[in-house]
């Protein structure tokens, strides 16, 4: 197959997984195994930088521990984490030659039989999460179009991160909501039971309850939650002299 | 463009003051030309209470759906698609059966629910009515999906700076959760013996046989003027 028709295809496919559900990381995974099938590269891994603001593989085109490794020491030092800095594309690295720019890790990367490297940035707008990174075989320089193909695979794994991000701060946000709003039904419940049982009004039942919940050093919709459940009795709540 | 019409109703709810969920249901009605709006929450397939309404009539349909469990809203949230009555008192398929009357009673000919989603987290739903027969030209129908989108979204934000453990408390303004009612439940369970669950059936069933609204029942036994005894059902209490 063409390569623009291979590079369509994948566009198409990984397009097609964002609108279901998906699994984030296989869904990465299985763009950096269409990275090195589209661009004829030797391995690919996605870095994305982590909450403490270091980059981690989230996912990696191959298992050998010696590519697993070129990507790890690249939180430290190495095109992707240039290229997570400024936001640019950092290509066409000849690993031969980059004159000390990073010693460890062209060393690290010549010794596993990589002699080229490119780093595309994982970007939306002017947000960068994290970086595409490429290692080749050959050190002859990577086309235009190819780089801009690799660029297009960035940008699809990017949303599809930010897709997801999203879809789990909206879950949490609504368990949050949900949950706060059923500690205030319980606590509204607890107000009746007790202001029934103790020939309290309202204010008076809160009141009860509040005391008894900074007293003991409990959650008022704890002690709303056992009074409900039968596990608190009304007398066991001081009521306030009237 | 799609973008052009999100763009032109969140621009209505910029500038100034901080978002009030108030202003959300007005730029419904604002954004549509429809009669009123209300925003439902509802979790676990059942409703919690409204956010705001934009009038009345909106309050009388919110407060319908959460006695009676049933309604476009409640539809709307199940099916997560939009659920659209053009004309309430003469439909091509009769539904809702104790909503429709109470509702057409107070003014309501035409009912519209939206899903309040984000992507797969469901939130409520959005209701939209008018006083007057009719379904929604394509611009309102596209209108109220993307207020549906933004209100869901204004929701979750709103929440995301609340205190932990706690309602945000822009989110209680002017929002009702029927408080008395879950009071009254809580006295119906002691004076009966049952579970808050089981109190709450017994009130709904009261306020049903009765013709009352549930929240009307729930305020006469907070105030002590109804209660409900194990031996010998529900009374008023002496004088």
């Amino acid at each position: 197959m063409a390569r623009e028709a291979k590079l369509a295809r994948t566009l198409v496919e990984l397009a097609d997984t964002l609108v279901a559900d998906f699994d984030v990381v296989e869904l990465l995974t299985r763009l950096t195994d269409r990275c090195v099938d589209v661009l004829d590269v030797g391995a690919a891994g996605l870095m994305l930088v982590s909450p403490e603001g270091d980059l981690r593989v989230m996912a990696s085109s191959s298992e050998a521990i010696r590519v697993l490794e070129l990507f790890e020491l690249q939180s430290q030092e190495g095109p992707c984490l240039e290229c997570y800095r400024t936001g640019q594309p950092v290509v066409n690295q000849n690993l031969a030659q980059v004159n000390g720019r990073w010693p460890r890790f062209a060393a690290e990367a010549l010794a596993a039989g990589f002699h080229s490297v490119h780093a595309l940035p994982m970007r939306l707008r002017g947000t960068v999460i994290g970086a595409l990174n490429l290692f080749d075989v050959e050190p002859g320089e990577m086309a235009p179009t190819d780089v801009e193909a690799a660029q297009a695979l960035a940008d699809v794994a990017t949303i599809a991160v930010l897709q997801h991000r999203a879809a789990l701060r909206a879950q949490v946000l609504n368990e949050q909501l949900n949950h706060a709003l059923s500690s205030r039904i319980v606590i509204e419940q607890a107000k009746g039971m007790l202001a029934e049982r103790a020939g309290l009004n309202m204010e008076q039942a809160f009141a009860a309850l509040r005391s008894y919940a900074r007293n003991n050093n409990l959650r008022l919709a704890e002690v709303a939650r056992d009074v409900i459940e039968g596990r608190l009795a009304a007398s066991e709540l001081n009521p306030p002299r009237s | 463009m799609p973008g052009e019409r999100r763009r032109r109703i969140v621009s209505r709810l910029s500038g100034g003051d901080d978002l009030k969920t108030k202003r959300l249901c007005e730029v419904c009605v604002e954004v549509t030309g429809l009669s009123g709006a209300g925003i439902m929450l509802m979790s676990g397939d059942v409703p919690k209470g409204s956010l705001c309404t934009t009038n009345a009539v909106s309050e009388i349909i919110e407060q319908l759906q959460y006695s009676l469990g049933e309604g476009p809203c409640v539809d709307a949230y199940e099916r997560a698609e939009p659920v659209l009555e053009p004309d309430l008192a003469d439909p091509s398929t009769p539904r809702w059966p104790a909503f429709a009357g109470p509702a057409i009673d107070a003014g309501v000919r035409a009912i519209f629910g939206f899903p309040l989603h984000v992507g797969a987290v469901r939130l409520g739903a959005l209701n939209l009515y008018s006083d007057r027969p009719g379904g929604l030209t394509d611009d309102q129908h596209a209108d109220a999906l993307v207020m549906a989108d933004v209100v869901a979204e204004a929701v979750l934000l709103l929440q995301a700076n609340a205190p932990r453990g706690r309602l945000a408390a822009e989110l209680e303004k002017g929002a009702d959760f029927h408080y008395v009612v879950h009071q009254a439940s809580g006295m119906v369970a002691a004076q009966l013996d049952v579970s808050v669950g089981q109190a709450l059936i017994r009130l709904r069933a009261y306020a049903f046989g009765n013709d009352r609204t549930l929240a009307d029942v729930a305020r006469d036994v907070v105030a002590r003027e109804l209660r409900f005894d194990a031996a010998s059902g529900e009374n008023d209490a002496p004088a």
